[in-house]
């Protein structure tokens, strides 16, 4: 009795990284980064787009500061990726049906190039425009009034972003891993524990797949027949059996690993094991300044880490080696979750576990600099459509 | 020693890497795009129609005839010709023609239509094979990107699908 | 000229086949040497039985869809085959894609680098499906070679435009050399299966079609 009444319950938060004053501080470059990015959109008309440039601004802004407060990283940026997630297809449907009155993708707009460009489809360019100088997607190369999204616009954003944070892309740019994220977010406990690592190498195997074959069949294979995120975005019009064995397999394909699997595993399945674009993006991560890696004094191999991780970036040998898989999408998780702070943030060429504080704030500012004004204008344009709707005068 | 100077450098290449990102939306992102954009790449003929061969102009409006389109490597597309009638609001309530689209002087395929009031709506109409180098087809019937009758980009595209 | 010219195209039509092929080969360039020289010496044999069988039947084979449809649909359910045999049996040994040493036990696992030697039987099945897939180029080649006067000129066509397309298989023994790990072979092999699923796919569609509509 007497031991109880001695023993102070356990503490309900974390205790603050960093002071108040000092986390403010190093908030405001990207404060300002923010308002930046968004002085454009105040100056377009429109009360709706002016609401949600200024919500977005706010709660960039804040759950950066919440990174610094906290020195939490995960926690914090799987707000923002899943809300990312979730209002992007708000938006872009909402365009499509106000544009064309459907998400089906008439021929006579692929015709026309008014399909918008996705980043999915650049490494199944590279082949066809190597040896034919030919493009491969129903799109236009320079943008046009209806056609913003224009294949020469989308590719030079990607390599701009790609250079600055590599495979983080996954993490902090991606427009789709959001939804993933937010169903692995909702259970308490994975319903599935046992996944085979070699689950890990299918991404590899369909890129291979997609590029060889998108160069025979002169189409982008994967938004032809295994693009998951069609489900909710645009798809070919329905029109015949191959087309609709096309949407059934789409549809299948976002079920099994958008929602249910990542429900079950805690894991971003879709992501993980299938996603071809991911695994082209992680060769950038040999070229990468910043990983994440574990300092061998500390680790204590309870392999929370690996567990913490979504897309299974971790393996024994590779913690034992003190490394992470070239998969990792430097999302934090397992930073986040080492009890012993033996996962550090890392820059290349300097001491492991030496300045991880230093590396992760280098890595942050370039990163939630890219989402904001990457996944920052979607959620901005997102909330303004959703306002739109709303009865409001 | 060897250390440092890898440690310099590195936050050297860090310093770099932020650089980088404040460029990205001011300069970056542009100058990849216009190196993307004058790269001399073109997109698939399937999709565009490939390259106009010839433009006959009537009284308000004008027809290109593209050059052939074939299948590469694996491609499923079967082998069209494209034909645009452009621009739609000055064509006729209903179109006529026949057409020569190998360049002989001889008319290959008739090809008639009538232009839907709705500037979204698929154009009726038939076109008819006067050479056994082309296939006749009926609209509406089966769209495909070798053979169509819509309307895109201001224009009645018309794609006639080659035997 | 028109093989040369045609090449790229060729490579791409053939790339599926090759390039999943040649991955899980054991990694020595004097291996991919000897197995590219078979796959190719195949593939000129199903080159040249295309051409003779072009000239003896005449334009009007090279020009029939339904003709082309049956031989594709069928091809390439063949190549489905030998993906999957290929992607399924390496390293097991067993179906004669590869040979079995002698008193020794393959690992079956993903973890074994144990490369056995491959036996030459998938090398010149792979060949000499892929050389009567009938490709676009190859369309225009049996074109041509059906409007020669005799059978000799035919072959000899085909033979020519057989070395002016092989000049582009070339840059595939650069594989030799790339390093195999046991998570590359899986991804080759996985990538194998993928491939048989697609040409399985195709082709059964077209034999079904044609089955079903003529």
């Amino acid at each position: 009795m007497a031991s109880r009444v001695l023993t102070r319950p356990p503490a309900l938060r974390s205790p603050a990284f960093r002071s108040i004053g000092r986390s403010v501080l190093l908030t405001l470059p990207m404060a300002l980064w923010a308002l930046l990015m968004f002085t454009p959109s105040f100056r377009q008309p429109g009360r709706n787009l002016h609401i949600g440039a200024l919500l977005v601004i706010l709660f960039m802004t804040a759950l950066f500061f919440l990174m610094m407060r906290t020195g939490k990283t995960y926690r914090w940026r799987r707000y923002f990726f899943v809300a990312l997630g979730l209002l992007f297809p708000v938006g872009f449907i909402a365009s499509l049906v106000a544009v064309r009155g459907t998400m089906s993708i008439p021929i006579e707009r692929m015709v026309s190039g008014d399909t918008p460009f996705c980043y999915m489809v650049i490494p199944m360019l590279i082949l066809p425009a190597a040896v034919t100088r030919t493009i491969i997607f129903p799109g236009s190369i320079l943008p046009t009034a209806s056609n913003p999204h224009s294949i020469a616009i989308m590719i030079g954003l990607w390599l701009a972003l790609t250079l600055v944070v590599g495979k983080a892309w996954c993490s902090y740019v991606c427009f789709f891993g959001g939804i993933e994220e937010g169903f692995a977010a909702l259970p308490k406990r994975m319903k599935i524990r046992k996944l085979d690592p070699r689950l890990r190498l299918v991404p590899w195997a369909i890129l291979l797949f997609v590029v060889v074959l998108s160069a025979a069949l002169f189409e982008p294979v994967y938004c032809m027949w295994l693009c998951p995120f069609k489900t909710v975005t645009e798809y070919p019009a329905v029109h015949s059996v191959t087309t609709a064995i096309q949407m059934g397999i789409f549809i299948t394909l976002f079920a099994g690993l958008v929602v249910v699997l990542p429900y079950l595993t805690k894991k971003r399945t879709q992501c993980a094991f299938f996603c071809p674009f991911g695994a082209f993006q992680s060769l950038f991560n040999k070229i990468n300044l910043f990983e994440i890696r574990f300092d061998r004094e500390k680790c204590v191999d309870c392999t929370l880490c690996q567990t913490s991780c979504p897309t299974m970036a971790l393996s024994a040998e590779s913690i034992r080696e003190g490394k992470t898989l070239l998969n990792c999408m430097k999302c934090g998780a397992c930073v986040d979750s080492c009890k012993k702070s033996a996962a550090v943030w890392h820059l290349k060429g300097t001491k492991v576990a030496l300045k991880p504080e230093r590396a992760r704030l280098l890595f942050l500012y370039g990163a939630w600099a890219m989402a904001t004004m990457f996944g920052g204008s979607i959620l901005a344009n997102s909330i303004s459509t959703i306002i739109g709707f709303l009865p409001l005068r | 020693m060897r250390a440092r100077i890898l440690a310099v450098l590195a936050y050297i290449g860090a310093a770099v890497t932020l650089l980088i990102a404040a460029c990205v939306p001011f300069v970056l992102m542009g100058v990849f795009s216009n190196a993307v954009a004058h790269a001399g790449l073109h997109l698939d003929p399937s999709y565009s129609g490939g390259t106009i061969v010839r433009t006959v102009a009537h009284s308000g409006y004008q027809m290109d005839v593209y050059a052939p389109v074939r299948p590469r490597a694996l491609q499923q597309v079967a082998a069209f010709v494209q034909i645009a009638f452009r621009p739609v609001a000055a064509l006729p309530r209903h179109v006529s023609e026949e057409i020569d689209l190998d360049g002989d002087g001889q008319p290959d395929v008739r090809v008639s239509f009538t232009v839907p009031a709705d500037p979204h709506a698929r154009p009726s109409g038939e076109v008819v094979a006067l050479n056994a180098k082309y296939q006749s087809f009926t609209m509406p019937g089966n769209y495909s990107f070798s053979e169509m009758m819509v309307q895109s980009g201001g224009a009645v595209v018309v794609r006639v699908p080659l035997r | 000229m028109l093989g040369l010219a045609t090449g790229p195209i060729c490579l791409a039509s053939c790339g599926p086949v090759v390039l999943p092929w040649m991955l899980v080969q054991p990694q020595r360039v004097r291996s991919h040497v000897r197995q590219l020289s078979i796959f190719l010496g195949a593939r000129l044999a199903g080159y040249l039985a295309f051409a003779a069988v072009i000239w003896l039947a005449g334009i009007a084979l090279a020009r029939s869809g339904t003709a082309r449809s049956w031989i594709m649909g069928g091809v390439q359910v063949l190549l489905a085959v030998g993906l999957l045999i290929y992607a399924a049996a390496w390293p097991h040994a067993r179906c004669g894609f590869v040979r079995r040493r002698k008193n020794d036990l393959v690992q079956i696992d993903a973890a074994s680098t144990a490369t056995p030697k491959p036996r030459p039987t998938g090398a010149i099945a792979l060949g000499f499906l892929t050389g009567i897939n009938l490709c676009p180029p190859f369309l225009v080649a049996g074109v041509r070679a059906a409007q020669l006067p005799t059978l000799a000129a035919a072959l000899m066509f085909f033979a020519v435009f057989f070395v002016g397309t092989a000049v582009w298989f070339m840059p595939f023994l650069s594989l030799g050399v790339v390093r195999r790990t046991p998570s590359f072979l899986t991804v080759a092999r996985m990538a194998a299966v993928l491939l048989a699923c697609w040409y399985g796919f195709t082709g059964g569609s077209l034999l079904i079609e044609k089955a079903i509509y003529g």
